[in-house]
């Protein structure tokens, strides 16, 4: 253990030079190849501690000490936590590419395409550049569905780890719970990957995104407000669960309503985004095509609400009626 | 597809190229590339590629895509150019100061990903940023270039997309998350390709197959990229049943340079198949194959043959067999048949044939469709292995051949409608050709001269003759049976020599004929040396003996090299079971024990494959 944590330690230092001190100007092939291997190392070695809280917490106790050391040192470093060292390599990489003392000859060796003796060195980034730009050319062929071949992809991927996490019994809240929320680029990527991960073919997975999705009504909702209507549509023909959550959502934006004078129109005031109330007329319409069954029971719920309001028929009054009066009229 | 007959197949273009294999130490590249003219690239020829990188980054539906890739060609040519001049120029600031517009230029292609997923696109890319860094960058200009080169980089290979933040917190590395969505993705792909087409026909109606060509144009970047390799095969081996099946030729053409650079490994059908779709990448494959068995030091092993995939191919699929065998019989006629390039099409055919045979099951194809061309009544009985017939039939069966194929050249000869000369020359060629692809019966017959009486050889020596002298040029026929008497009676009577000296008289008329002549005799001296060489393999003459002969001779015509092919070629043919069996074991001995005497002899320089 003793051997390990020196290991550790040893690592993160290596990051801080690589990416925030001049010793990189005397890097040549051989002092890279061993950088590197010592960063795989540690991605192993975090790989092989996952599941084992005790040893990840002495290791993480262990960074907090080295990262102590070299904030004094450094000027500008960035802690370093266990869970960063599953990219280790990546984080070298992006110190050495960023540190404007690192030799043009060791970028050279890291984009080259020729093979050398330090095979995992040389085209290290050329591989790298390779692979993506691949991607970038065939994803658009694969675009067979709705959600376009990234995000099945990554859907797949989801799926997958979810589902090895779950089978070894470990704790898989954590992926899903740390994914940045919000309504700009990662947040609404996000969505469309679990639209995409409950559009696939059944597996066990789907039941605990599901749950998840459930006790998570921020994401729910924002799934809701940016997916365009056909897939949630999709989405709720494929998945009975995501359907129920679906029509409750409805109902609450529906409670949420407060009838604006001024506007002759109902309106959220209290939500950010809003959605508007034709948007969720369509919404409901939409459920219904789909989904005869749930009509008669939506409507029921209704008719017991508007009731419960005063059973009036004139607009403006309760929401509910209003809302029954557009379904009434597209029959 | 290749068409069914041979003759007119666009593959007779490339006849002019098939020559001179001997003194070829690489194949021949079929396409000739042109060379670019290492002028400077012109400000206006760099405002057209400008504007194209920026139309395909700014478009992004599938015709900018068709015209990114279609372009990629040239603008990798033009990257050439742009590489060559930069390190022309003293200095980045002159490079940028003659064209300005540079750096905005080879910044927009390091985001086209056809250019980047592509080797030399990405490699000529990144050789024209080194070019424009500056070891000590002298003003503003080559320091800003500097940075900007750091930063495009370091981008190209670390940037992250809103995907890559959750794939951050799935705890995978960037490089592998990479690989494994590339390897997903080229899943998917596949499988859409496996999907049977439902058009029926019907233009009108949209098809599984559109994706097809665009598929395949789109991997013309990606054959050197090693996951995208079961997709491409994949592609070349999805059923053609529909007309918008098609792939592009590009691609073709990609993959057949990527695989025999040995940059792109494909599963065996997958090369079968690229080699029924594209003509040159098998006459490729031919030649190559062809150039191999011509710098092996010996007769090329079957091992190798086989690994090479051309004979399965060829049994697969009878229109390779054609189109095989008309390079092949364009390689004869040019080079005039040297011995290496007779035996290896002999070796190829039986190859060929065995490989037909563990085929039958699954397709007959009639003799006829496989040899076209052949005479129908030689066909059957050439192509009749000797281990498929009683040995006792043996001699009866060569003096039919013999006598067959001499009643054909005399009818070619003799022949007085001029019209139909080259008709008749073409019908002995074809026979000729047979008998070259059925090279065993030559052997068998070289064997049985060295047990016939005297009045029983003509025939054999005809055949022999024939072999190696198909045409009757300048009427050296008579002379040729002549000295090929001359030679047998002098092998004859030297090996029954029973005790020494040797007459020297023998020895040396014996050697007169292996040597080479100022002016090419009558009689090949490969056909004395081959009969030589059985003689004293399988006579029943002490081993000492004959090995004394042998040495003797050779000593003093050299042509020990040529000795040792023959010996090898004996010795494969023991192994296939092609030779008389009567005492297998003892005819191994003997060529085991010849080839070492061989071997310690020293080795005068003998063009043996003349």
């Amino acid at each position: 253990m003793e051997a390990v944590l020196k290991n550790v330690a040893g690592t993160a230092e290596l990051l801080a030079v690589a990416s925030l001190s001049g010793e990189v100007e005397r890097w040549e092939e051989p002092t890279v190849s061993r950088a590197f291997q010592w960063a795989r190392y540690c991605e192993h070695l975090c790989r092989r501690f996952h599941d084992n809280p005790a040893i990840r917490r002495v290791i993480e106790k262990q960074l907090r000490v080295t990262n102590h050391g070299l904030r004094a040192a450094f000027a500008g470093y960035g802690d370093v936590s266990f869970s960063d060292l599953y990219r280790c390599q990546h984080l070298l990489l992006v110190g050495l590419l960023k540190n404007p003392q690192l030799p043009i000859s060791v970028m050279k060796i890291l984009f080259d395409a020729e093979q050398s003796e330090y095979q995992e060195v040389t085209g290290y980034c050329s591989r790298i550049i390779q692979c993506k730009s691949a991607c970038k050319v065939l994803s658009p062929l694969a675009d067979s569905s709705a959600v376009g071949a990234d995000a099945e992809v990554q859907a797949e991927m989801l799926m997958e780890r979810l589902g090895a996490l779950l089978s070894r019994g470990g704790e898989a809240r954590h992926i899903l719970d740390s994914v940045p929320q919000g309504f700009e680029g990662a947040a609404g990527h996000f969505c469309v990957v679990i639209a995409a991960a409950l559009l696939m073919k059944k597996n066990s997975s789907q039941d605990f995104l599901l749950d998840w999705l459930q006790k998570e009504q921020s994401v729910l909702e924002q799934m809701c407000s940016s997916l365009p209507s056909a897939l949630i549509i999709e989405l709720t023909k494929k998945q009975p669960k995501f359907r129920d959550a679906f029509c409750d959502l409805l109902k609450k934006w529906a409670s949420d309503m407060e009838y604006s004078l001024s506007e002759g129109e109902w309106i959220q005031t209290r939500r950010n985004p809003t959605v508007s109330f034709d948007r969720l007329t369509e919404h409901f319409l939409g459920l219904f095509e789909t989904c005869p069954s749930v009509r008669v029971d939506v409507e029921e719920e209704l008719n017991a609400l508007k009731m419960s309001d005063g059973d009036f028929d004139v607009r403006g009054l309760s929401v509910w009626g209003d809302l029954l009066s557009v379904f009434n009229k597209s029959v | 597809m290749l068409p069914t007959h041979p003759q007119s197949h666009p593959g007779s273009c490339f006849v002019h190229k098939y020559v001179h294999l001997d003194e070829m130490s690489q194949p021949q590249p079929l396409i000739q590339l042109p060379q670019t003219a290492e002028r400077a690239p012109s400000a206006g020829e760099l405002r057209f590629w400008l504007d194209k990188a920026v139309c395909w980054g700014q478009a992004d539906g599938p015709d900018a895509r068709k015209d990114a890739s279609l372009h990629l060609s040239r603008l990798k040519d033009f990257l050439q150019q742009v590489l060559t001049h930069i390190n022309n120029m003293s200095s980045t600031a002159e490079t940028l100061k003659r064209l300005p517009l540079l750096g905005q230029f080879l910044g927009r292609l390091c985001w086209n990903p056809y250019v980047t997923a592509d080797a030399t696109g990405r490699r000529l890319l990144l050789q024209c940023l080194w070019g424009l860094y500056s070891e000590h960058p002298g003003n503003a200009v080559e320091r800003t270039a500097n940075q900007w080169i750091r930063k495009v980089l370091c981008q190209l290979a670390t940037e992250e997309d809103d995907a890559q933040a959750l794939m951050k917190k799935m705890d995978i590395p960037p490089k592998d998350y990479h690989l494994e969505v590339l390897r997903k993705m080229v899943a998917l792909l596949q499988k859409s390709i496996g999907k049977s087409c439902s058009c029926l026909g019907d233009t009108n109606q949209r098809c599984a197959c559109d994706n097809i060509l665009a598929t395949s144009e789109a991997c013309v970047p990606l054959v050197t990229c090693p996951e995208a390799a079961p997709l491409i095969s994949a592609l070349l081996q999805q059923q053609v049943t529909c007309v918008r099946a098609a792939l592009s030729e590009d691609f073709l053409d990609a993959v057949s340079s990527a695989y025999s650079s040995r940059c792109l490994s494909l599963e065996e059908q997958a090369v079968v198949s690229l080699w029924c779709h594209n003509l040159p990448s098998l006459e490729e494959a031919v030649l190559r194959l062809l150039d191999c068995a011509l710098t092996y030091s010996g007769p090329i092993p079957q091992k190798q043959l086989e690994q090479s995939l051309l004979p399965k191919a060829c049994a697969q699929h009878c229109s390779i067999f054609l189109v095989v065998n008309d390079i092949f019989r364009s390689i004869l006629k040019q080079a005039d048949g040297t011995e290496c390039v007779k035996y290896f099409v002999g070796a190829f055919t039986g190859c060929f044939l065995r490989e037909v045979a563990l085929q039958q099951h699954q397709t007959s194809v009639s003799l006829k469709a496989m040899f076209p061309q052949s005479p129908q009544s030689l066909l059957l009985p050439l192509l009749t292995r000797p281990t498929e017939m009683p040995q006792q039939a043996w001699r009866r069966h060569l003096i039919w051949l013999s006598s067959s194929l001499q009643r054909l050249t005399q009818e070619e000869e003799h022949g007085d409608d001029n019209s139909s000369r080259s008709g008749r020359f073409h019908t002995v060629f074809e026979a000729w050709f047979l008998l070259v692809q059925c090279s065993h019966w030559v052997q068998v017959a070289v064997q049985l001269l060295v047990t016939s009486e005297p009045e029983d050889c003509a025939p054999l020596l005809w055949l022999l003759t024939f072999y190696h002298h198909p045409t009757n040029r300048g009427h050296h026929r008579a002379l040729q049976l002549v000295r090929g008497k001359e030679a047998w009676d002098h092998l004859h009577s030297l090996f029954s020599v029973l005790d020494p000296p040797l007459p020297i008289d023998l020895l040396q008329s014996l050697v007169t004929l292996l040597s080479p002549q100022p002016q090419p005799p009558p009689l090949s001296p490969l056909l004395t040396l081959n009969l030589f060489v059985n003689f004293a393999v399988f006579l029943q003459q002490s081993l000492s003996a004959s090995t004394e002969i042998v040495q003797m001779v050779l000593d003093r015509c050299g042509l020990v090299d040529g000795a040792r092919w023959v010996l090898s070629s004996l010795q494969i043919r023991m192994n296939q079971g092609d030779c008389l069996s009567s005492d297998t074991e003892r005819v191994h001995l003997r060529i085991r024990a010849l080839q070492n005497t061989l071997t310690h002899m020293h080795v005068a320089s003998s063009p043996a494959k003349e």
